[in-house]
């Protein structure tokens, strides 16, 4: 059937409905709008359009927009522009943080602990996800996902907070292990890497897991199955198939959760210490402080959001070479 | 120990609730008929009692919209993005940072025969020196503060408490936190320096070299610290669940926890402290002008605002007998004794632009060290 075939045939189904007194059977036989939808459909290439103007201008004014914006301002050696103070352009705000190595640690320590949790998250939800994907009957399935769902359902903060009930000196954690006679002074654990740590890993892990959960519920149970019968136990079968055919979901769910660990300000903040600053509270500090540091700020930002897309791509790149290589 | 908190503090709500609730119809009978529209505050938590804004918006007609506040330098941040078209109407300023709002055209100065309650402010807050600047008054005085050590009672001696070195000690090491901007100012005063850089104003070698002393001695310290915390809401949860038994505070978020029953003591120590004022101010271009003026003479008008108003966020009331609205642990909480308040400074601003530029930049570098 040619384009213009299928065109008349639903201009003609649009003004069908003679004696429909609907609403919308009235707004398809009026005039104006009949017309209108004709000329929108009248091609393939016209519905395209149609459809992407919303999706593309909210990527635009809404995603990229505020992010260039934040480009520009980096480059500007004052905002906001105090009354009477001309606005130039510079790249001193830059060169102020590969000038001063104290904010390099920062910077660094942000970069390896996002790796670090990355890998701790992957650890913690591959076998849940295997479990749900694998164990779990397709009926139950969609129980244990909304389970898992719930605390997302709530915020950041609200998450944030439940971690520091449990590790309080006077929290859950501390209180049980009193109770049980394990300990007979509350162990610190707020305000270390380890509360940070568990507050990120609990906070991504969704992010994770939906991945995972898709690639291995894809993987074709007879392929495990086959393995077995020619002799392979539970590690071979896990490191020769299942590993090697879910490198997408692990690729996608590691890149998720690096960049938004890379993005955490108030779960460091409240779950961290002296010796855990990222550096989005060293970037937060320059927007805090009184006086034309935004464009600081924002030079730092954009610094870490350069990193961070050039460390994920780097790394799409190494799965995306281990794909191949288990594909020859 | 939560649940103690919980209940006292909706005691509490409800004992400001009632104190403001009866001093609010005197004004607002006096005030002409309502008039309508809005006024928009950035403010503290607590700093607006909520019975007084109900009973405001009922008898005015003005919606009260509150955006919470918690750092001057966003507040300036902010104000200075929206300039000269703000949202706000009133903001809330340190009285040591009138100076930086001004010198950027935020402010608008203060018309004081507008507010016919001005005189219920004391004196001491009204027309103190830092009060006037360039001939004009700036912003009414709410509610003064100053930077205290705090100490849970249970664990740490008073005795202890009257010298910030037991901050630092080993005995409390990973049991103190504070706030690192405010504790520059107090450790260039603990090493005998003018912590307001007022005296190094021509001598800006000599100012980054004290900021520098002071910052290596944070830094030195540092892993004896639990953690660096920004808010009064923080350092109260981390006293709570005894994460900290003591620690630098401003005596606001430390007076809320005495009169929650909290076993916690609070001193100006013996090499002194600073402190501030809480200011209300109109901004520069404010879009209702008009009904920030109402509203702030509504909030200057009793003595049992002045008190609510320290009931609900623990500071110390600048309105003249607004103590007597307190009960004693209210009024134990929110007062020192005299040898103590001797050692007490307040925050100046003439040196502010370059303290800052030193002080910021070592804040940075004391994280990320």
């Amino acid at each position: 059937m040619t384009v213009d075939a299928s065109a008349e045939r639903d201009r003609r189904s649009m003004s069908k409905p003679d004696g429909d007194r609907t609403f919308w059977g009235r707004l398809a036989g009026w005039g104006p709008y009949h017309t209108l939808m004709r000329l929108a459909t009248a091609s393939p290439r016209r519905q395209f359009l149609i459809l992407a103007v919303i999706p593309v201008l909210w990527v635009l004014t809404q995603h990229l927009g505020p992010m260039l914006q934040m480009v520009i301002v980096s480059l500007t050696d004052a905002y906001p522009v105090a009354p009477g103070v001309e606005q130039h352009f510079t790249l001193d705000n830059y060169s102020r943080f590969f000038g001063d190595s104290i904010f390099w640690m920062p910077f660094f320590r942000t970069l390896i602990f996002a790796g670090v949790f990355t890998f701790c998250t992957l650890i913690i939800t591959y076998p849940v996800a295997y479990f749900l994907a694998r164990h779990v009957s397709r009926k139950n399935q969609m129980l244990f996902l909304l389970l898992l769902l719930i605390p997302f359902w709530v915020g950041e903060i609200v998450r944030t907070y439940a971690i520091m009930i449990l590790l309080g000196n006077t929290g859950a954690v501390n209180l049980l292990l009193k109770t049980l006679g394990l300990i007979d002074r509350p162990i610190p654990f707020m305000y270390t890497s380890f509360s940070m740590g568990l507050g990120i890993v609990y906070l991504t892990a969704l992010y994770m897991l939906l991945p995972l959960y898709s690639a291995l519920e894809k993987l074709p149970k007879s392929m495990n199955e086959a393995a077995a019968d020619l002799g392979a136990g539970a590690w071979t079968r896990f490191r020769r198939i299942s590993l090697p055919l879910t490198i997408e979901g692990i690729s996608s769910g590691c890149t998720l959760v690096f960049l938004i660990s890379t993005g955490f300000y108030a779960t460091p903040v409240l779950l961290g210490g002296p010796s855990t600053t990222v550096f989005a509270e060293t970037i937060a500090g320059f927007f805090h402080a009184a006086g034309d540091e935004w464009p600081t700020g924002a030079a730092f930002a954009t610094i870490m959001f350069a990193a961070a897309l050039v460390l994920t791509a780097t790394f799409q790149k190494l799965m995306s070479a281990l794909r191949k290589g288990e594909k020859k | 120990m939560s649940r103690l908190i919980f209940n006292r503090r909706r005691f509490l709500g409800t004992a400001a609730a009632t104190g403001a609730a009866l001093a609010s119809p005197a004004y607002l009978r006096r005030a002409s008929a309502q008039s309508g529209g809005e006024v928009n505050i950035w403010t503290y938590n607590n700093f607006v009692p909520e019975a007084f804004k109900e009973q405001f918006e009922a008898e005015t007609g003005i919606k009260v919209n509150v955006r919470l506040v918690d750092d001057q330098g966003k507040q300036f941040n902010l104000l200075a993005a929206e300039q000269p078209n703000p949202t706000v109407d009133i903001m809330t300023v340190a009285g040591h940072r009138f100076l930086q709002f001004i010198e950027s055209d935020l402010l608008a100065p203060l018309d004081t025969d507008r507010l016919s309650n001005w005189s219920n402010i004391n004196p001491t807050f009204s027309e103190g020196d830092w009060a006037t600047i360039n001939g004009e008054k700036w912003g009414a005085p709410i509610l003064s503060g100053m930077e205290v050590l705090a100490y849970n009672s249970d664990y740490v001696s008073e005795e202890e408490a009257m010298t910030w070195d037991t901050l630092f000690s080993e005995k409390y090491a990973n049991q103190t936190a504070y706030i690192i901007q405010d504790m520059m100012s107090i450790i260039m005063l603990k090493m005998g320096y003018d912590g307001n850089m007022v005296e190094y104003k021509d001598d800006p070698e000599k100012a980054a070299q004290i900021v520098e002393e002071a910052k290596n001695f944070l830094i030195e310290h540092k892993p004896l610290v639990r953690k660096y915390y920004d808010g009064g809401a923080e350092f109260q949860q981390m006293m709570v669940n005894q994460d900290i038994l003591l620690g630098h505070s401003w005596n606001g978020p430390a007076a809320a926890l005495i009169n929650d029953g909290f076993p916690l003591g609070m001193t100006i120590p013996r090499e002194g402290s600073y402190g501030f004022v809480y200011t209300y101010n109109i901004a520069n271009n404010a879009p209702n002008a008009e009904n920030a003026y109402t509203f702030l003479d509504a909030i200057l008008a009793s003595p049992e605002i002045g008190a609510a108003m320290t009931k609900a966020s623990g500071f110390i009331s600048t309105y003249k007998d607004a103590d007597q609205h307190l009960n004693d642990l209210e009024k134990k909480s929110t007062s020192f004794p005299e040898e103590q308040l001797a050692n007490m400074q307040f925050f100046r601003a003439e040196a502010n632009e370059l303290k800052y530029s030193l002080v910021d930049p070592a804040v940075e570098a004391i994280k990320a060290a």
